[in-house]
């Protein structure tokens, strides 16, 4: 029984025969593997976001993730949900500038000195000024990305921005959702 | 005349003006606007050198020159200027070898009215100063440096007010002293 569920998984992500980590669980009984198929249906499946938004979402943890495997899921069902290329290239984008500056400003929230707030970060973003994925689910997408990579005050600040585009808490809990989700599948496709 | 340098936070003057821009056949002139680089959503940086066939410019020029890449990778239309001529643009690059190759439109304000517009005509010889304009995708003066006739420039400085000009710390994690600025930040996009 077991097998089936994690064959669902294989199939649904479109994933090739070698997943020792998946193999692992169905050897040794895990139930987990069944929780594990029906949070990734959930965490993609959400009111608040379109199944595009969320695939979208989706790539741009697998990216930030460095999961070759998700990273080609993801694209591909982007595309087949009509995501533009423009969008694709902008959600790989954002994963990657976010996951800089999440070290860079993490950096300047530990140590919390007002000399390195005054010293200019000279990283360009100059992506963030006109999304063309528009600025609220841009900010969503970075919000998502400096969740995964455990930020805090910039996981605060974009969920900041991200309300007061007028977004609600359901919408942003569903992003994050996605961001914990991918992320424990990407754990066990290494 | 006027002796006024136009200063940051004014309007680039408009302009059509013919420019030197290759040396093939054919395809030796264009004109060349003050719009071109706002319609392209680009940045503009203007350098102007006193007369061809002198002895500083060149090298000057070719500096430039190989810089082509970093200005393009900023989102930067590189333009050079002075108040020759078109064609003597094109003799100056057919016959310098550093010049042969250049990858940006040379401008030629043959009547000095730009140069007169932008305040950096040379009193005695009525030839434009070694000045060097940074314009945003907007139009508007963002930089601006004169040199005398004979002092050369850095052009590696010229890339370094253009990095700090371009590189706004947008992220809202730098954004840390009140929700009101963040707002104001976030809707003026």
């Amino acid at each position: 029984m077991l097998e089936e569920v994690k064959n669902d998984i294989v199939t649904a992500l479109g994933l090739d025969d070698d997943n020792d980590l998946l193999d692992h669980l169905v050897e040794g009984s895990s139930r987990y593997i069944k929780d594990l198929k029906l949070n990734l249906k959930t965490a993609l499946n959400v009111e608040n976001m379109s199944a595009k938004e969320a695939h979208l979402t989706g790539l741009a943890i697998a990216v930030n993730n460095k999961s070759p495997k998700l990273v080609k899921y993801f694209k591909v069902k982007s595309q087949e949900l009509e995501a533009s290329e423009e969008e694709i290239a902008e959600a790989i984008a954002c994963a990657s500038l976010l996951s800089a500056n999440n070290i860079f400003y993490r950096f300047r929230h530990y140590v919390g000195s007002e000399k390195y707030d005054s010293i200019p970060a000279r990283i360009r973003m100059n992506i963030m000024a006109k999304p063309v994925l528009g600025k609220e689910f841009f900010e969503l997408i970075s919000l998502a990305v400096s969740a995964a990579n455990g930020c805090e005050m910039c996981v605060k600040s974009h969920e900041q921005s991200v309300r007061n585009l007028g977004t609600g808490e359901k919408r942003i809990f569903d992003a994050i959702r996605i961001a914990s989700v991918v992320t424990s599948v990407d754990k066990l496709l290494v | 005349m006027n002796n006024r340098v136009l200063n940051v936070g004014s309007e680039f003057p408009q302009f059509d003006k013919i420019a030197c821009v290759s040396r093939s056949k054919g395809e030796e002139f264009r004109n060349v606007t003050n719009e071109e680089h706002k319609e392209n959503d680009q940045w503009m940086v203007m350098f102007w050198w006193p007369k061809d066939f002198t002895f500083v410019c060149p090298t000057e020029i070719a500096e430039f020159n190989e810089n082509y890449e970093e200005f393009r990778d900023r989102d930067t239309f590189l333009v050079g200027a002075s108040t020759d001529s078109e064609f003597v643009h094109l003799a100056w690059r057919n016959d310098h070898e550093d010049l042969r190759d250049l990858r940006f439109p040379m401008v030629a304000d043959t009547s000095k009215s730009l140069a007169e517009e932008l305040g950096i005509l040379e009193a005695e010889e009525k030839v434009a100063l070694r000045a060097t304009f940074i314009i945003d995708p907007q139009g508007i003066v963002r930089w601006v440096s004169v040199n005398d006739l004979n002092v050369g420039r850095n052009v590696k400085e010229v890339i370094r007010v253009l990095d700090a000009l371009q590189t706004d710390e947008l992220c809202p994690c730098n954004w840390e002293k009140g929700e009101e600025t963040l707002t104001a930040a976030l809707s003026a996009n």
